[in-house]
């Protein structure tokens, strides 16, 4: 879901680097010192994820993990994000620099939704709450990202309203894989090292 | 702006829909980064091909195709199913090719104008040449100027020019292939870059850590 350069108009450009240096700045001040290596450590899962293809029929699907990101990271998921999406742009020129804020704002917004809603019953139900809870966040994470991207290029021209529609439901799939994921993750974290999902502050 | 937008979204709901519906028969939905295309000319026709990162093709998706120097718009097409899109060159000049694909892709490719003048001289000399019943190739005017030669010989240098062309472009093709593979595979992410990546956050956490550690 990486919006390339040149689709975008100035305005949704504008709007969108923003929006995401507004994000960052937030998720920088809630950034204690020692969350600083597990922000590391999951732009560097994010980073990597997007390269993992899931073959699912016709297409091609890759992981995004910002419902993860999102649930233990909080604020923190868009400098995390934006590190890793500079990256993406940089060396694989996945997406592209003037639209880095745009695209900030959609994978990290989602991440900070699955946050507020799900980490506390993560943390706080038994193991099917947290693991329903963790599922949900994955979904949340792929599906407000692929309603976020649709909102930025249909607001860039009436053309894109089609493909935009298909956005949200292509990605389908892409929720579920992600919702099991997540689940998973977050069953084997609480288990084995449970003070990783307190956020903080 | 956006709240105005989307309630004009809903309000165009059902040609949406159908839009979509059409959408997910026809199109190939591929969650992939980055979209490249490619172009050659060839026979006073243009080639081109689009592809994701994966190497998947862009199934039916829009190319246009612009004057590079004036910034007309000449013509436009899809691609069919192997990504692939053809068209006779409308205008000598450097063209430029802008593929969008599903999802916001969108990449361009522009083609020297050299490319596409050598492409129509190819034209040229298939038209003179279709006489003798064969398709003329690639000539050189320096091929030209051994006519004097071949036509002792009993053979026109129209019909050795075709020969060897023809010859060249059969021998070329696996080449053309390979490059065209080649060119695919350095588009996709390598290790190096993906270590390098790691390599970077992990250096930035370094930084960050050794100026809050400092407070």
């Amino acid at each position: 879901m990486h919006i390339s350069e040149g689709v975008l108009s100035a305005p949704v450009l504008v709007t969108g680097a923003l929006l995401a240096a507004g994000g960052v700045a937030i998720g920088l001040k809630k950034m204690d010192y020692e969350k600083i290596p597990e922000v590391a450590v999951l732009s560097s899962a994010f980073f990597v994820a997007s390269l993992i293809h899931v073959p699912i029929g016709p297409s091609s699907v890759h992981l995004i993990l910002n419902g993860l990101l999102g649930i233990l990271l909080g604020w923190m998921a868009f400098p995390s994000i934006l590190v890793a999406l500079t990256l993406h742009a940089v060396l694989f020129q996945f997406g592209g620099l003037t639209s880095l804020g745009v695209n900030t704002v959609t994978m990290a917004t989602p991440g900070v939704i699955a946050y507020y809603l799900f980490n506390m019953p993560i943390r706080k139900g038994n193991n099917i709450v947290s693991a329903v809870s963790g599922f949900a966040a994955g979904v949340t994470g792929v599906g407000i990202g692929a309603i976020l991207v649709a909102i930025a290029l249909i607001s860039t021209g009436e053309s894109f309203l089609g493909v935009a529609k298909l956005i949200v439901v292509a990605h389908i799939p892409v929720m579920v894989i992600e919702g099991i994921i997540t689940a998973f993750c977050v069953i084997f974290l609480k288990k084995v090292k449970p003070e990783i999902l307190e956020v903080g502050k | 702006m956006k709240k105005f937008k989307i309630q004009n979204s809903g309000f165009k709901l059902i040609p949406g829909v159908v839009t979509f519906l059409f959408l997910l028969l026809v199109s190939s939905t591929v969650f992939a980064h980055k979209v490249s295309v490619y172009a050659y000319a060839e026979d006073g026709k243009v080639f081109a091909e689009g592809y994701f990162s994966d190497g998947t093709r862009t199934r039916n998706s829009l190319i246009e195709v612009f004057d590079a120097k004036t910034g007309k718009k000449l013509l436009e097409g899809k691609t069919d199913n192997d990504g692939k899109f053809s068209f006779k060159i409308p205008k000598v000049t450097s063209l430029k090719l802008v593929l969008h694909a599903s999802m916001g892709h969108r990449n361009d490719y522009t083609l020297d104008e050299e490319e596409v003048k050598e492409a129509m001289g190819i034209q040229e000399s298939g038209v003179r040449s279709q006489e003798s019943g064969v398709k003329g190739r690639k000539t050189e005017s320096k091929l030209q100027s051994t006519a004097p030669l071949t036509a002792n010989s009993g053979v026109s240098s129209s019909e050795i020019e075709a020969i060897v062309g023809r010859t060249i472009d059969r021998k070329l093709q696996p080449v053309i292939t390979i490059l065209l593979k080649l060119q695919e595979n350095s588009e996709k992410p390598g290790i190096t870059e993906i270590l390098g990546g790691i390599g970077y956050i992990i250096g930035l956490m370094g930084l960050v850590m050794y100026f809050k550690s400092r407070r």
